[in-house]
């Protein structure tokens, strides 16, 4: 039965990394560059949750698509001020592009929870439950109505983003600029406008990440430094910029970390994702899917 | 060289020459450095409240004319709950800010970092809020310790334990030097106390946000209680999923913290139905008592913030006031006239009276009979003053008044 427990909270949790990797994924697809302020859209969605629902006094659920919406637009407003000129008219980011984008977004994550710890402040808060059921037996496993709910929407969100990205308009779009940026280009498309909406897209996920998971993960000005690390490690693992291997990596992740706590060690739970980072670097630098690109 | 010119000059120079000639300490006001969290990683929701605690008696003593003649200035420095920082924060207050004294530190790895500059400076340190053993065990005749120990809350909590007669018992601490140090401390004192009991402690990341994979186990075997020694906010979720796995508390398990949560003015805000029946060891309680000059300051606390004072308050209050009177007594504001007279005065502060031991050891310059109390939470939101006490100064332990969640 403890098994069964931990194979299904790894789950889980694993749904809920995704929730956050994909964006991140998404993010490096087009512009082949790391976001270090991602774990802070996911804090600025918690944040837009909790203090929007005490704030207007709404339902949880009304609240809730505030989150993604101002996670969207931060996303949206950093790629057009910070990440543009990593492709808009300079020739000579190219070669120190990496740099620029690792000091540009590093700086914009310091400044974000700096900022919401003077404006907000440093008190934790803990967001509204969408269902008013604190744990329930479900099986072998105990869970919250939040953490279900939060899994379930979870799961929905990222089969939709799939299918978006695979068979929208849109979604070719987000494929063919990843895949090519010069040759998307000639084929009629915006790479910049692309690159905007996958910003945009990206900073909405975790912000709805950071809503979903807020009643159960007090929302703080830090609160986006663990899910990002996270990412990272799942972003490198699933094969940069696949989003099939992102979902997987995080599963993989998820349920790994459940059982390494329980029969190794719990106090070496944050390294066995990273031990494994190594192991499939060394072994298949590309992820486990690693993204195929076209030279034109 | 024009004669409008000259004149101006030589005014200038004259000007100058005054002010050189004024004595410097005249009403120059009295510095005393504060490193303390204002931002994460460390526990800002502390920082904030020792401040506004050394905030509230700077105030008084700066209405109240100051300390012989001179005002009082507090300088403030970030270290972030790192303790690199905190030493570098403590170092450049010394060096740069020429303070008189440290005080405000509250997290016990800053404090063991930032002691080291206190004892190369020969500077006073006065520990707030850093409750591990170690610090007072270095034995550094520049730091005095009105705070808590870990050894303290360790005899409270096995003292509850065996009046409680647990068999097994599973703790949780965070991976600090004050974490690790209570959760150590509590399994000395179980050994002389109730040597028969069943100790286990597992060491938390401060920084995650799952702790499942460490509570889900206990499901199928619960202890008798579960132990936590870990600050906000990675105690306030380790509270929740215990409570969402129904593991603690239960009507087979108890719920106790060693960390003092239950006084953050944002505990219930956080926590909710996982707070109710949760055992609290505490150093305020309303009914325990506090001498007037604690009242005062109390209510001017509630005044400001409009929550009810806590122990972080007091501890504050209590630092200030101790360097303050051993500026009075020593008559000077030289560091080592400051310590010689922190060693030797006997202090009456916001807590109580008190003079700090010499005994060397975990009770070298601590306030050995520092007041405690023990209570329980028995509903959800329940302010501390409506709490159950079931343990305090003149108040001996009744384990009977204790409830099991149903």
């Amino acid at each position: 039965m403890l098994n069964v427990d931990l194979f299904v909270n790894g789950l889980i949790v694993g749904v809920l990394y995704a929730l956050m990797a994909v964006g991140l994924t998404l993010i490096f697809g087009i512009l082949k560059v790391v976001n270090f302020a991602h774990g802070e859209f996911y804090m600025l969605g918690s944040y837009a949750y909790t203090l929007g629902a005490a704030a207007l006094g709404i339902s949880p659920w009304l609240a809730l698509p505030l989150a993604p919406v101002v996670g969207g637009v931060v996303g949206l407003v950093t790629e057009r001020l910070l990440m543009r000129p990593l492709y808009s008219g300079y020739s000579s980011w190219g070669f120190l592009k990496d740099e620029y984008a690792v000091v540009v977004t590093f700086a914009f994550s310091i400044l974000l929870v700096n900022l919401v710890d003077k404006v907000v402040g440093p008190y934790p808060v803990l967001g509204p439950a969408l269902v008013d059921v604190s744990r329930f037996r479900a099986g072998p496993i105990m869970l919250s109505g939040q953490k279900a709910l939060a899994t379930v929407i979870g799961v929905a969100v990222i089969v939709a983003l799939a299918f978006a990205v695979r068979s929208t308009a849109w979604g070719r779009r987000i494929q063919a600029v990843a895949q090519n940026r010069l040759g998307a280009s000639l084929a009629g498309i915006d790479p910049a406008r692309v690159s905007m909406t996958v910003f945009g897209a990206a900073g909405a996920l975790a912000a709805l990440a950071g809503a979903l998971l807020a009643p159960i993960i007090n929302a703080s000005p830090d609160v986006g430094a663990f899910p990002a690390v996270k990412s990272y490690v799942i972003v490198v693992l699933g094969g940069m910029g696949s989003m099939t291997g992102s979902i997987l990596a995080s599963l993989v992740l998820g349920v790994l970390e459940s059982f390494g706590a329980v029969y190794i060690s719990y106090g070496y739970r944050d390294t066995f994702g990273l031990v494994i980072l190594v192991l499939v670097l060394l072994v298949r630098p590309q992820g486990f899917f690693g993204e195929q690109g076209r030279v034109v | 060289m024009s004669k409008g010119f000259s004149r101006q000059l030589a005014v200038l120079v004259a000007a100058a020459a005054m002010a050189a000639s004024i004595p410097a300490n005249a009403a120059d006001p009295i510095k005393i450095g504060v490193p303390l969290a204002q931002s994460p990683p460390g526990s800002v929701v502390q920082g904030v409240q020792v401040k506004d605690g050394l905030e509230i008696v700077k105030d008084m003593v700066n209405k109240q004319g100051g300390v012989n003649g001179q005002q009082i200035t507090l300088i403030y420095e970030d270290d972030q709950g790192i303790p690199e920082k905190g030493r570098a924060a403590v170092e450049k207050l010394i060096t740069r800010d020429k303070v008189v004294a440290i005080v405000g530190p509250h997290q016990s790895s800053n404090c063991l970092a930032e002691i080291e500059v206190a004892k190369r400076y020969d500077i006073p340190y006065v520990n707030t809020n850093c409750w591990s053993d170690d610090i007072r065990k270095k034995g550094y005749k520049q730091v005095f310790n009105p705070a808590n120990y870990n050894s303290r809350v360790a005899f409270a909590m096995a003292e509850t334990l065996s009046g409680l007669g647990v068999k097994r018992v599973v703790a949780f601490c965070e991976n600090t030097d004050y974490g690790i140090g209570q959760a150590k401390a509590v399994a000395e004192a179980l050994k002389k106390k109730s040597p028969n009991v069943e100790y286990h402690f597992e060491t938390l990341d401060r920084t995650s946000k799952d702790f499942t994979p460490a509570i889900v186990p206990l499901r199928s075997n619960p202890p008798d209680a579960v132990l936590m020694m870990m600050l906000p906010p990675a105690a306030y979720i380790v509270m929740n999923q215990l409570y969402e796995q129904g593991v603690a508390p239960s009507d087979k398990t108890w719920l106790y913290d060693g960390a003092g949560l239950g006084d953050y003015p944002d505990f219930w805000q956080n926590v909710k139905e996982a707070g109710k029946n949760l055992i609290e060891f505490g150093l305020y309680h309303p009914n325990m008592g506090v001498p007037k000059l604690g009242q005062e300051v109390g209510k001017t606390y509630q005044e400001k913030t409009k929550h009810e004072p806590n122990r972080l308050i007091y501890q504050a209050a209590d630092s200030l006031l101790l360097v303050v009177e051993a500026i009075k007594n020593a008559k000077s504001t030289k560091p080592d006239a400051i310590i010689k007279a922190l060693e030797s005065m006997q202090f009456s502060g916001v807590r109580g009276s008190f003079k700090f031991s010499e005994e060397p050891g975990v009770s070298y310059h601590q306030w050995v009979d520092i007041p405690y109390v023990t209570y329980q939470f028995t509903e959800v939101g329940e302010p501390v003053s409506k709490t159950t006490l079931v343990q305090g100064p003149n108040l001996p332990l009744s384990v009977d008044k204790l409830k099991k969640a149903k």
